[in-house]
C-alpha cells in the first residue's frame, strides 16, 4: 500500500534497539537505509490501518507550526500485503470514508522493488463507477509524481525500494529534537534524477531507534521545497515508528499530516482483495472488510 | 508689480559682480556640496526599472496581481514562435530539433558552455516550465488506462506515414492548435514560463527555518487543532528589474539561436520585449552622445568661443548632478524617467545660458568691458529667465498630482532641476565666464579658433567653398547613411545660413510682419485650427506593436504571433468564491464555462483561447467515459466534479495547483488575446467585466462574496498606461493655465498674457494635432513631451515679451520696442532653437518610437515656436497694440522705411 510504504524510509521503522549500530563509523548511508527498509517490510506485511489525512495552510504561533485554518480531513482505510521474491513487492488498497463527496474513492497500487519496473496505480471513482489505471505513458522523464489523495504527499515521497538508484553520504552526526541522529544525504543517480522532483534529500535518522525524524527535499536549484517532520514515535509491535507524519510544502505554505490512528499487522488477507474487484464491487469489499475487522477484535 | 520687477532687474544687474567678489568662497561651497551630492549619486542611487514600480503597492490592480501570483505563480512568460525552414514543424528534422531545444531549455545546466558565448547562465534558473511540441502531453483513455503520453513520442516513428498520422492527430487537438503550433503546421511555439514577479524580496526568510521552531503538540495527538490567528507568512515579491530581463533574454537567446539553421525565431512576451530594450538603450547612448555633440558644436560655432561651449555644459551637468544627488539623498527611488528629466534640464539650461551669453557677447562685441557687459547682460535677461523658470517648473509640477509614483518623482525632480539650472546660471555662470572668456572679441590676433576658421573660410573663393561643402556632404552621407547623413547635412546647412545671415534675416522680419500682419495671423490661425481639429482626433493608446518601427524584430514577432497563433497576450480572470470547495459547485463551474464560450464567441478577432478548471473537468469527464466526445461537458453533480478533479489532481497535482487553490475556493480563467493597444484593451476589459456580471448573476445568491476580477501582468500594464495617459493629458491643460496666469501677472496685462498664451499653445497643439491627423497614437512616452515642449516654447515667448515690455516702457514706442525685441531677443531665441531643436531631432532616429516621437515632434514644435515668436507675436502686437500699462505709447510702426 502506497501510504504504508510511506513509512519505509520516511518514518524509518526499525526493530529492536539500535545498540548494534551505535558505532556509527562502521555503517554506511546505504546500509542504514537498507536496514530501515528491511524492517519496514517485515511490519508492512498483511496489515490493516485506519488513517487520517489532514491538510491546511500553516502558520506560526509562539514558535510552533500550526494549522492557520480548519484542516480538510480525509478518513481512509487501507489494507496491504507483500509478495514476490523475499516479499519485497507490496500490493495495497486504500478506500476513502470521508469526506462524503469522495466516499468510496479507492486506490489500488502495486509497488515493485526491482529497479526499472514502474509501480502501478489504479483509481476508482465511485460516482462514475469507473476504474482507471493512472499511467504516465512513456515513463522516461518529466512525469509528475501523483499526489496522494490530494495531499502534499506524492508517490515520490512514498515510493520504496530501488535504493541502488541513489548514492548516500553521511553528512554529520548531530542531534535533533534531543535525539542523536545521522544526517544523511541521498542523491539520485542520472537515471533516477530524470524521474524525480528532488535533486537531493537529507534525512535525519534517529541513531538509536532508526526512525527518520526529519527529511528535507531540495529542488534542482538546491532550494528546500518540502520538509517532512515526524512526531509521536512509538513502539508498535516491537518496531519504532512515527505515527504522525507531517509534510510541509515550503513553496505554498501548506502542510499535510498523515496520522496512523489504528495499526494492525499479521492479519490473514485474501489475495483477491488486492485486485480491482475490491474497488468496483462494494458488496465484496464490505464483506471482506468485515472479516478483517473480526480478526482485529480477536 | 511694476516696482517689484524693476527692483528685481536692478538686483540681478548687481549680482554678477557681487558674486565675483566672493568667487573663491562661492566656488568652494559649490564644490563641497557637489562632492557630497556626487558621493550620493554613486553610493545611494536606487534604480527601479520595473513596470510594477509605476503602480503604488495599494493600487487595486497591483493587489489583484500580487494575489494572483501568490496563488498561482508568476505569469511572465516568453512565447518563442518558430517557423521551420523546411516549411513543416512536423517534419522529422523539425520535430527532432524542437525536442532537442526543449531539452536544452529544461536542462540548460547540462549544456556544454564552451559551445556558447559568455552569457549570464544563472538567469536561466528563472525558467519555471518549458512547453512545446517536444514535450506536451495529451490525456487519453486507452483500454482501462488513463494515459498521459507525449503528443510526439520521444522516439519518432520510423515511417513517413506514421509521422503524417502524428501530425493529423496533433492538428486535431483543439487545446493545442494556436497555442503550440499553427493550424497549417508552418509555425510552432515554445512557451517558457518564468518565476519573475514571484521572487521573494531580498532577505526573505521562511518562518519555519527559524532555529528551535517545532510542530505544535496537536500533531502528535491525532487531534489537529487550528489557530486562525497564527501568522501565515505572506511572501512579498520583488518588483522585477528590467535589467534582470535583459540578462535572462540574453541567455535564453543564446540557447535557442543554436537552432537557427532549422528555425527562424520570433520571441514575444515581457522578458523578451524588455530584452529588446537593451538594444534601444545602446542606441540611446549613441544618439544621446550625438545630441550632446550637436549641442556643443552649435554652441561653439554660434558663439565662436570655446567658453560658450564648455560653461553651459558645466552648468547643465551640475544642475543634473545636484538634482539627482538631492533626490537620492532624500532616499527616493529613481526610474528610467530620469532620462526625460535630463532632457528637460538640458533644454532649459541651454536656453538660460544662451540668453545670458548672447547678451554678454553682444555687449562685448559692442566694445563694453567684461564686468560691465556681465552686469548689463544679467540686467537684460535675468528677469525673463526667472519667469521662464517659474513657468516651466510650475508646468512640470502639475504632474506631481499623478497617482503614479515614477511620474511624481519625475515632476518633482524636473521642477527642481529647472530651478537649479536657473540658480547655477545666476550664481555660477558669472564666475565661470570670469575664469575663461574670449579676452577680446574683436582682436583678430587673439581671436578664437572658431573665429579664425570662419575668417579663413570667408577668404576662400566661392568655387573652393562649394567644393569643400560638396566633399563634406558626400563624406557625411557615406559615413552616416542616407537618413542620418541627410539630417546632419541639413544641420550643417542651416547652421551655416544662420551664422552668416542671422542679422540680415532678423532685420527683414519686422518689415515682413508689418506688411501683412493679418495674413500672418490668418496663416497661423488656419494652422492652429487644423491642429486643434487634429488634436480632437487623437487617440491615447499604448501599443506594444507600435513601440518600435515596423521592421523591428519585435514588431514582426508580434505580427507573426497574431496572424498564425492565437495571440501571445495573457490575461487572467480571477475567481474567488470565498467558499471552501466553491469551485466544485456545478452551477458555478457551468457559469465559468459559459463565460468562456461567451467571450470566445463575442470577440473572435481578439480572444484566441481560454482555459480554466471547466476545461479540465470536461476533458477528464470525456477521458473517464471512453473518450466519448458526448461527455465533453460539466457533469450534473457536485460530487462528480469533485471526483473528476480528484482524479486529475492525483495524476497532475502541479497542473491542478496552477489552476485552482488547494481549498478549491479560488480559480482563474486564462485568456489568450491578440495584441492591441491599451485603448482597445480598456474597452475590452470593460465589456468583459459586464459579461462577467451577466454570467455570474444567477449564482450570486449562492456565493454572496463572489469576486471575479480581470488581472495579469498585461492587464496591469494597460491600466498603468491608461492612467499615465489620462493624468498627463489632464495636467497638460492645467499647466497651460498656470503658465498663462504667471505670464499675465508678470507682464501686468491680461491682454499681453492672453496673447502670450497663443504662441505657447500652438507648438504643443501642433504636435498633438499632427499626431491626431496622421493617426499616430499618443502613448505614455509621447505624452511626456508636452510639458517639455510647453516649457521651451514658453521660454522663448517670455524672453520676447519681457524684452518688448521693457523696451516699450523705455522708448514709449511700439515700433521701436518691437524692432529691438526682434533683433536682440531674436538672435538668442534663434540660437536656443537651433541648439535644442537640432539636438532633439537626433532622437528621431531611435528605433524606439517612444523616443523617436519625442525627438521628432519635440524639435518640430521648437522650430514652430521660433516662427511664432518672430512672426506671430509681432503681428499680434501690431494689430492689438498691447500697452502693458505703459502710458502715452506711440502705436505707429514703420519698419518698411527703416529697412529701405
Amino acid at each position: 500500500m502506497i501510504i504504508k510504504q510511506g513509512l519505509t524510509y520516511l518514518t524509518a521503522l526499525f526493530l529492536g534497539t539500535g545498540s548494534l549500530y551505535s558505532d556509527a563509523q562502521e555503517i554506511s548511508g546505504l546500509e542504514i537505509m537498507q536496514l530501515v527498509e528491511d524492517a519496514q517490510r517485515r511490519t508492512n506485511d498483511s496489515s490493516f490501518n485506519r488513517m487520517q489525512l489532514s491538510s491546511c495552510k500553516f502558520g506560526v504561533t509562539d514558535g510552533r507550526i500550526t494549522c492557520a485554518e480548519r484542516p480538510r480531513v480525509k478518513s481512509l482505510e487501507s489494507v496491504s500485503k507483500n509478495y514476490g521474491v523475499e516479499l519485497k513487492d507490496t500490493k495495497s488498497v486504500t478506500i476513502t470514508l470521508e469526506p462524503a463527496a469522495e466516499r468510496g474513492i479507492g486506490m489500488l497500487s502495486y509497488a515493485y522493488d526491482e529497479a526499472g519496473r514502474d509501480n502501478e496505480t489504479w483509481l476508482y471513482l465511485s460516482t462514475l463507477g469507473r476504474v482507471k489505471r493512472i499511467a504516465a505513458g512513456d515513463t522516461d522523464e518529466e512525469t509528475e509524481p501523483a499526489s496522494l489523495f490530494g495531499s502534499e504527499f506524492t508517490t515520490e515521497d512514498t515510493d520504496t525500494g530501488k535504493l541502488e538508484e541513489y548514492s548516500f553520504n553521511i553528512l554529520e552526526e548531530t542531534t535533533t529534537s534531543g535525539r542523536e541522529v545521522w544526517k544523511l544525504e541521498m542523491i539520485p543517480n542520472e537515471e533516477r534524477a530524470r524521474k524525480t522532483r528532488y535533486s537531493r534529500q537529507v534525512h535525519y535518522v534517529d541513531k538509536e531507534r532508526l526512525v527518520t525524524l526529519r527529511s528535507e527535499m531540495y529542488d534542482r536549484y538546491d532550494k528546500e521545497i518540502k520538509r517532512l517532520m515526524a512526531s509521536r514515535v512509538e513502539l508498535v509491535n516491537d518496531v519504532w515508528m512515527s505515527r504522525s507524519l507531517t509534510m510541509m510544502n515550503l513553496v505554498t505554505n501548506r502542510l499535510s499530516n498523515m496520522a496512523f490512528v489504528e495499526i494492525y499487522t499479521d492479519l490473514s488477507i485474501d489475495d483477491e482483495f488486492l485486485t480491482q474487484r475490491t474497488l468496483t464491487d462494494a458488496a465484496y469489499r464490505e464483506t471482506e472488510l468485515e472479516g478483517l475487522r473480526a480478526q482485529l477484535n480477536q | 508689480m511694476e516696482r517689484i520687477l524693476l527692483a528685481l532687474t536692478k538686483l540681478f544687474s548687481k549680482t554678477p559682480n557681487f558674486i565675483l567678489h566672493y568667487k573663491r568662497q562661492v566656488l568652494a561651497v559649490l564644490l563641497a556640496i557637489s562632492a557630497f551630492l556626487f558621493y550620493g549619486i554613486f553610493s545611494l542611487t536606487v534604480f527601479d526599472m520595473s513596470s510594477d514600480s509605476f503602480l503604488e503597492d495599494e493600487n487595486p490592480a497591483q493587489i489583484a496581481l500580487d494575489e494572483f501570483r501568490r496563488q498561482f505563480g508568476g505569469d511572465d512568460s516568453v512565447f518563442i514562435i518558430y517557423a521551420a525552414r523546411d516549411g513543416d514543424v512536423f517534419s522529422r528534422e523539425s520535430l527532432t530539433a524542437i525536442q532537442n531545444l526543449t531539452q536544452d531549455l529544461v536542462y540548460w545546466e547540462n549544456l556544454d558552455r564552451s559551445n556558447y558565448g559568455d552569457v549570464p547562465w544563472d538567469e536561466l534558473s528563472h525558467i519555471r516550465r518549458v512547453q512545446s511540441l517536444g514535450n506536451i502531453r495529451v490525456q487519453e483513455s486507452v483500454g482501462d488506462t488513463l494515459r498521459s503520453d507525449r503528443l510526439i513520442p520521444r522516439q519518432l516513428p520510423e515511417t513517413e506515414s506514421e509521422l503524417q498520422a502524428l501530425k493529423r492527430n496533433a492538428l486535431g487537438q483543439k487545446d493545442f492548435v494556436g497555442a503550440f503550433y499553427s493550424p497549417d503546421g508552418l509555425y510552432g511555439a515554445i512557451l517558457v514560463q518564468t518565476d519573475y514577479g514571484t521572487i521573494p524580496v531580498e532577505g526573505y526568510e521562511s518562518a519555519v527555518d527559524v532555529d528551535g521552531i517545532e510542530l505544535d503538540d496537536g500533531f502528535a495527538s491525532f487531534d489537529l487543532s487550528f489557530d486562525e490567528t497564527a501568522e501565515v507568512q505572506e511572501v512579498e515579491f520583488q518588483d522585477t528589474d528590467q535589467l534582470a530581463y535583459f540578462d535572462f533574454d540574453t541567455a535564453l537567446t543564446e540557447v535557442y539561436e543554436n537552432y537557427e539553421s532549422q528555425f527562424d525565431f520570433y520571441p514575444v512576451g515581457t522578458p523578451s520585449m524588455m530584452g529588446q530594450m537593451q538594444g534601444v538603450l545602446d542606441q540611446m547612448a549613441i544618439l544621446g552622445t550625438l545630441m550632446v555633440l550637436i549641442f556643443s558644436l552649435l554652441l561653439w560655432i554660434l558663439f565662436r568661443s570655446g567658453s560658450a561651449l564648455v560653461w553651459p555644459m558645466v552648468t547643465i551637468a551640475l544642475s543634473v548632478a545636484w538634482c539627482w544627488g538631492i533626490t537620492v539623498w532624500l532616499g527616493v527611488t529613481i526610474s528610467t524617467m530620469i532620462a526625460l528629466t535630463v532632457l528637460l534640464i538640458f533644454a532649459v539650461g541651454i536656453a538660460d545660458c544662451v540668453h545670458v551669453m548672447s547678451a554678454y557677447f553682444t555687449f562685448r562685441r559692442d566694445g563694453i568691458d567684461h564686468y560691465e557687459a556681465l552686469s548689463r547682460a544679467y540686467e537684460k535677461v535675468s528677469l525673463a529667465i526667472l519667469l521662464t523658470t517659474m513657468t516651466t517648473a510650475a508646468g512640470v509640477s502639475v504632474l506631481a498630482t499623478s497617482s503614479l509614483e515614477p511620474i511624481k518623482v519625475f515632476a518633482i525632480m524636473s521642477a527642481m532641476g529647472v530651478v537649479l539650472a536657473f540658480l547655477f546660471t545666476i550664481f555660477l555662470l558669472p564666475i565661470l565666464l570670469d575664469l575663461w572668456h574670449p579676452s577680446s572679441i574683436d582682436n583678430k590676433e587673439k581671436s578664437s579658433l572658431a573665429d579664425r576658421l570662419g575668417f579663413r573660410w570667408h577668404s576662400l573663393e566661392n568655387r573652393t567653398q562649394l567644393l569643400i561643402a560638396a566633399v563634406v556632404a558626400v563624406i557625411v552621407f557615406l559615413s552616416l547613411g542616407f537618413l542620418v547623413g541627410a539630417f546632419i547635412n541639413f544641420v550643417i546647412g542651416l547652421t551655416y545660413w544662420i551664422v552668416n545671415y542671422q542679422r540680415v534675416i532678423l532685420a527683414k522680419v519686422p518689415a515682413i510682419v508689418e506688411s501683412s500682419p493679418r495674413l500672418i495671423i490668418l496663416i497661423f490661425g488656419v494652422g492652429f485650427a487644423i491642429c486643434a481639429y487634429g488634436a480632437t482626433k487623437i487617440l491615447i493608446d499604448t501599443n506594444i506593436a507600435e513601440m518600435f518601427r515596423s521592421d523591428h524584430p519585435l514588431t514582426i514577432a508580434v505580427e507573426v504571433v497574431d496572424e498564425n497563433m492565437s495571440g501571445a497576450q495573457n490575461m487572467e480572470i480571477m475567481i474567488d468564491t470565498k467558499k471552501t470547495d466553491g469551485m466544485l459547485n456545478v452551477r458555478l463551474l457551468s457559469a465559468v464555462d459559459q463565460l468562456q464560450s461567451r467571450i470566445e464567441e463575442r470577440y473572435p478577432e481578439i480572444i484566441g483561447r481560454t482555459n480554466s478548471l471547466a476545461n479540465i473537468v470536461k476533458d477528464t469527464n470525456q477521458a473517464m467515459n471512453g473518450d466519448d466526445p458526448a461527455f465533453y461537458r460539466i457533469p450534473e453533480s457536485d460530487q462528480a466534479i469533485s471526483q473528476l478533479l480528484f482524479m486529475f489532481n492525483s495524476a497532475n497535482p502541479d497542473d491542478r495547483r496552477n489552476i485552482v487553490s488547494d481549498d478549491y475556493s479560488r480559480s482563474h480563467i486564462s485568456v489568450t488575446a491578440r495584441n492591441m493597444g491599451s485603448y482597445e484593451y480598456k474597452a475590452l476589459f470593460e465589456e468583459i467585466a459586464s459579461d462577467v456580471d451577466d454570467t455570474f448573476k444567477d449564482v450570486e445568491p449562492e456565493f454572496p462574496g463572489l469576486d471575479v476580477n480581470l488581472t495579469g501582468s498585461m492587464a496591469t500594464l494597460m491600466v498603468m498606461a491608461d492612467e499615465v495617459a489620462n493624468s498627463q493629458f489632464n495636467s497638460f491643460a492645467l499647466a497651460l493655465l498656470i503658465v498663462s496666469l504667471i505670464m499675465m501677472i508678470s507682464l501686468g496685462s491680461i491682454k499681453g498674457g492672453a496673447m502670450g498664451m497663443v504662441p505657447n499653445a500652438i507648438p504643443a497643439f501642433l504636435a498633438f494635432g499632427l499626431m491626431g491627423l496622421f493617426g499616430i497614437p499618443l502613448d505614455t512616452d509621447t505624452l511626456l513631451i508636452a510639458p517639455i515642449i510647453l516649457g521651451i516654447a514658453v521660454d522663448d515667448t517670455i524672453h520676447f515679451m519681457t524684452h518688448y515690455r521693457i523696451e516699450l516702457s523705455k522708448t514709449g514706442s511700439i515700433g521701436m520696442a518691437l524692432d529691438s525685441a526682434i533683433k536682440e531677443v531674436g538672435q538668442a531665441v534663434m540660437f536656443t532653437t537651433m541648439v535644442i531643436g537640432l539636438g532633439f531631432a537626433v532622437l528621431s532616429f531611435s528605433d524606439y518610437l517612444g523616443m523617436a516621437k519625442v525627438g521628432f515632434f519635440g524639435s518640430m514644435a521648437i522650430f514652430v515656436a521660433l516662427l511664432c515668436d518672430l512672426f506671430l507675436i509681432p503681428a499680434m502686437i501690431i494689430i492689438f497694440k498691447p500697452k502693458f500699462g505703459v502710458k502715452n505709447v506711440d502705436t505707429q510702426t514703420n519698419f518698411h522705411e527703416a529697412t529701405t
